[in-house]
């Protein structure tokens, strides 16, 4: 069996369990029918919204919230205290803030779609977790900054080398600042040398 | 200041504030529950880190593309139910798993469903003694469709007509009715290297018909 050829049936979900479990695996080890696969996807995707779509019933929408809901809270107790801390911050009348920073970065060898995300807690500290970026070059580091309204000057806040890390931002975020992310060499500089690649304003 | 916007690549902004003005990307905030103008990549972000309410949005976008597709697939309001409500916890447990360079969040989305719903459908042993007539396309007479999706299903069935009869019945036998590969060859009197090339074809061809010009790149939903 030759695997390279199952592709296009393992994008229709037309591969019975055996073909599929042997695809995946070869998936695991194959840079080039995974790029072939992305491609086949977005058909098969368009294909999804070939059939009809009358509304769902109207209770689907609370099943589906309602089971996710539960689901975090039994099951991953430090979601749990998470929750409770952002309960409390709503009972203290000071709204958490949740910052999404978005921005497609021009990076050989396609664009990326990187996404910052700035928490901000009752206290104004915050974390910043960027997801789309490539690890940091050999001898580079990512550096994050907030930069403050009033003085508009970059002030270091962290430092982190790769994707999904989460970073706890040094000192508190003012209203109305900016978090912004570059790359910088390592081990990180006091002002920035480079263009930021993302930014979030608060 | 240091100008944040100057490293954005110059992409026509595709978002807009609540005065309809463009806004660059990068230059986007929003608090919790206003995520309305958020990308879908950023909702399954957020929905990683346990944003209820980026769920609720993501169903909001897709509930009812994903309740159709199931639908279609698996013939019985319920069973479509259950594999919807499967696929969309499956994009709950897994969200910190996808990867956007591979490929939007809404194909993501529309994949768990349809492999659940492929799932459900094999499993229903009533299934195998139907003719292969129940693949076809439904009436979609009476149902109230959302414009959007209206726009994207005739979209979807032109580009499906083009195609040569072989490679749409293969296709929509193997993507709507869940027939595997192996059942499409036996129960259409076909080698199954027949089938393969078919599907390679047939899909390969779908590309270029739903890139033509004059045919909207986008699948993002705005509504």
């Amino acid at each position: 069996m030759d695997l390279h050829d199952l592709t296009s049936a393992y994008a229709l979900d037309a591969l019975d369990a055996d073909e599929t479990e042997a695809y995946e695996r070869h998936l695991a080890q194959c840079e080039q029918c995974r790029e072939q696969l992305a491609e086949l996807n977005e058909t098969t995707g368009a294909l999804a919204f070939g059939a009809a779509s009358p509304a769902p019933p109207p209770g689907l929408r609370s099943a589906i919230l309602e089971a996710a809901a539960a689901e975090r809270t039994n099951v991953v107790p430090l979601l749990r205290r998470r929750r409770l801390a952002r309960g409390l911050a709503v009972a203290a009348a000071v709204a958490a803030c949740v910052v999404v920073g978005l921005a497609v970065w021009a990076f050989r060898p396609g664009p990326r779609h990187v996404v910052a995300v700035v928490k901000i807690g009752p206290t104004r500290r915050a974390t910043l977790t960027v997801t789309g970026l490539p690890d940091a070059p050999h001898g580079k580091i990512y550096e994050a900054w907030v930069i403050p309204a009033r003085t508009g000057k970059p002030r270091p806040a962290g430092l982190f080398a790769g994707p999904g890390e989460s970073v706890r931002l040094r000192g508190a975020v003012p209203r109305h600042a900016v978090v912004a992310v570059t790359l910088e060499r390592a081990p990180g500089v006091p002002a920035p040398t480079s263009a930021p690649i993302i930014t979030a304003n608060t | 200041m240091w100008n944040a916007v100057a490293a954005h690549s110059p992409e026509r902004p595709d978002r807009f504030d609540s005065l309809n003005r463009p806004v660059a990307a990068g230059e986007y905030r929003v608090v919790s529950r206003q995520l309305a103008h958020l990308s879908d990549e950023a909702l399954v972000l957020l929905a990683a880190r346990s944003e209820e309410s980026a769920l609720a949005e993501l169903y909001d976008r897709y509930g009812r593309a994903a309740y159709g597709l199931a639908l279609r697939v698996l013939r019985d309001q319920a069973l479509a139910e259950d594999a919807v409500q499967d696929a969309f916890l499956g994009v709950w447990r897994t969200a910190s798993k996808f990867v956007p360079e591979r490929g939007r969040a809404s194909t993501w989305i529309l994949t768990l469903v349809h492999r659940r719903a492929v799932d459900v459908v094999r499993r229903e042993q009533r299934r195998r003694s139907e003719s292969l007539d129940h693949a076809t396309e439904p009436s979609v007479e009476g149902v109230e469709e959302d414009a959007w999706l209206r726009l994207q299903r005739e979209r979807v069935q032109s580009a499906l007509r083009r195609l040569p009869d072989a490679q749409r019945e293969t296709l929509e036998l193997a993507y709507y009715g869940g027939f595997s590969q192996s059942e499409l060859a036996e129960r259409l009197g076909q080698p199954l290297g027949t089938i393969k090339s078919r599907m390679f074809s047939g899909l390969s061809r779908m590309r270029e018909l739903l890139e033509e010009p004059g045919t909207e790149k986008s699948w993002t939903s705005t509504t």
